[in-house]
């Protein structure tokens, strides 16, 4: 299993692909940091995604990798997660290397297992390169400060978050969000086993997310919701912008867990019965 | 069960409502060089996959070395197999394609016969540049490289010369020989009809998913009676190949005699002919594996 780990992280990390995605995940941070420091005076008159902790921003360096997460996690990390599960089964089948893997005495159940588990560790590597590159660059234009959160802004308790609380609170939210992306991990490696086409597989991953956020949309529809891998994506912010950390955390946590469970399952079930075509 | 490197015991494999091999028995035996011969859709290729634990069966066994296949078969360890075209990871160098693919595994590069594989690929430097800069023709030498790294005791080979020039078609002949003749058994699927004529002791002939004929390449070549043959003396020749059973429709045909043998073997009319003061200087099938090939297929189809 050590090897087959190994063996698929090396191929994950070599490829130019995935060098290029860790260099925007990079990036798009500091352009972040940059609008907002542009947008310094205006902050305030924003009210759309990100808007809160927009407001709060331009007080602490810290509070940046939180305003980064908020605008990534929904889209550009999703379709990261899609990008590295997605991939990994329906990526090489297309290549027509997947035969020559199965080939070898090799189980399949642990060949699914060790790519789930190398597009995970990806997943959250790429999560936390987001987080330190804000933290970075935050950090270089905004300083490193604690935090005053205005009562009158968001009707909460004036209070001030030390940074010591901050840091702590960014580790939980960088892990939260990483976490929050293993259904599409999961989802993402169950279609890479259905199909030999990678791109069919990632574009399926993103659009049962879609649909998931349509489907939350629906107020009416109640509890069914609370399944959704979408519902409790954005608990987290209340840690930045109330200085409060929210029950749901550990309820997006155990949906998370339950999607890995099912489709992670249902990934291995299939593989280990699917003849290879390709 | 059998401890026949290859064993296929009324296997069926079907895709939905289409049957791709239906009910085909056969087995290759320790160092025979056996041809796996069909027309394009005879099922070949399936066989070949559910061999070497690609595809399950429908119906009936497959074995390697007396133990049945499955999934990561523990025997699939002593079988090199090249399955259509030779692919691997194309952002990796050839040379790293081979490491990965053996440590998938469980085993240490040191353990491979590394010398050997690099020496047939005949890569040179190209063997640490990346996969996607080679041809099909490299491709398909890194992937004879590939299949040999484990000293495999029996090779499966589908199309193998596929995307080769001819000088390569000659080296990959040879190599299979050598190997066959080091106590390598091979099965090996091929369109180059001439190419298996050369190559193989044995053949497995295919058409619609079932089994055709088997046996050895000489008896399937000779299988339509055909004969040709030159000696010293064509007219004493002509009378005494009239007086043997079996045998008919003697004429001369430029330098010999061309005639029809029905029951015996070539050997038998050799042995009467120099029993009777005759010097035989050629005897061969009127016929070559093509010509055979196509008749048992167009005789399969008429049925």
């Amino acid at each position: 299993m050590i090897a087959l780990l190994r063996i698929e992280l090396y191929k994950q990390i070599r490829r130019t692909r995935t060098l290029i995605t860790f260099g925007v995940l990079i990036g798009l941070p500091l352009l972040i940091v940059a609008a907002t420091k542009a947008r310094e005076k205006r902050v305030g008159q924003g009210a759309r995604r990100g808007g809160r902790l927009f407001v709060l921003a331009k007080q602490s360096g810290l509070l940046m990798p939180a305003v980064t997460l908020e605008l990534m996690s929904f889209l550009f990390l999703l379709i990261v997660a899609a990008m590295f599960a997605g991939d990994s089964i329906a990526g090489e089948a297309s290549t027509g290397n997947l035969r020559y893997v199965l080939i070898r005495p090799v189980s399949r159940a642990r060949l699914v297992l060790a790519k789930l588990i190398v597009a995970l560790a990806l997943t959250w590597a790429a999560t936390f390169a987001v987080s330190i590159a804000a933290l970075g660059f935050g950090v270089a234009f905004f300083g490193w400060h604690s935090v005053v959160l205005p009562s009158s802004l968001f009707g909460g308790t004036a209070a001030a978050v030390s940074t010591g609380t901050l840091l702590s609170h960014l580790v939980t939210a960088t892990m939260y969000v990483a976490f929050s992306v293993t259904a599409a991990v999961a989802v993402g490696l169950f279609f890479s086993t259905l199909t030999d086409s990678p791109a069919g597989a990632i574009g399926a991953t993103v659009g049962v997310y879609i649909v998931s956020s349509i489907i939350d949309g629906i107020d009416p529809l109640g509890v069914l919701r609370y399944g959704l891998p979408t519902h409790y994506s954005d608990v987290w912010s209340t840690m930045f912008t109330d200085n409060t950390t929210s029950h749901d955390l550990v309820a997006g946590v155990v949906v998370q867990c339950a999607w890995l469970a099912v489709f992670g399952s249902l990934g291995v079930w299939w593989f280990r019965r699917k003849d290879i075509k390709s | 069960m059998s401890e026949s490197p290859v064993a296929v015991m009324g296997l069926s494999k079907r895709f939905g409502s289409v049957s791709a091999v239906n009910d085909l028995s056969f087995t290759v035996e320790p160092g025979q060089v056996c041809g796996l011969l069909g027309p394009n859709g005879a099922g070949k290729t399936t066989t070949l996959r559910v061999l070497v634990g690609l595809q399950r069966p429908s119906a009936g066994r497959v074995a390697l070395f007396g133990q049945p296949v499955s999934f990561g078969a523990p025997q699939l360890l002593r079988v090199g197999a090249l399955i259509e075209t030779a692919a691997f990871v194309p952002h990796l160098s050839g040379m790293t394609n081979l490491r990965l693919w053996w440590e998938a595994g469980g085993r240490h590069l040191d353990e491979a016969d590394t010398e050997t594989a690099l020496a047939i690929a005949g890569l040179g430097d190209a063997v640490d540049r990346k996969v996607r800069t080679y041809s099909a023709g490299m491709k398909q030498r890194l992937g004879f490289a590939r299949l040999l790294l484990g000293r495999p005791e029996l090779l499966i080979l589908d199309e193998p010369t596929n995307g080769l020039d001819p000088g390569e078609i000659r080296e990959i002949r040879q190599l299979l020989r050598r190997l066959a003749d080091g106590g390598a058994t091979v099965l090996v699927s091929s369109h180059h009809l001439s190419e298996v004529e050369q190559t193989c002791t044995h053949a497995v002939v295919m058409n619609h998913g079932e089994l055709v004929t088997q046996g050895l390449v000489s008896e399937i070549v000779g299988a339509n009676h055909g004969v040709y043959l030159e000696v010293d003396d064509s007219d004493r020749a002509l009378q005494i190949l009239g007086s043997i059973a079996g045998v008919h429709g003697a004429t001369v045909e430029g330098d010999g005699i061309a005639l029809q043998q029905e029951s015996g073997s070539r050997s038998d009319l050799v042995a009467v002919l120099v029993a009777a003061g005759l010097r035989v200087e050629t005897i061969t099938a009127q016929q070559g594996l093509e010509e055979a090939f196509l008749d048992l297929i167009e005789g399969e189809e008429r049925r």
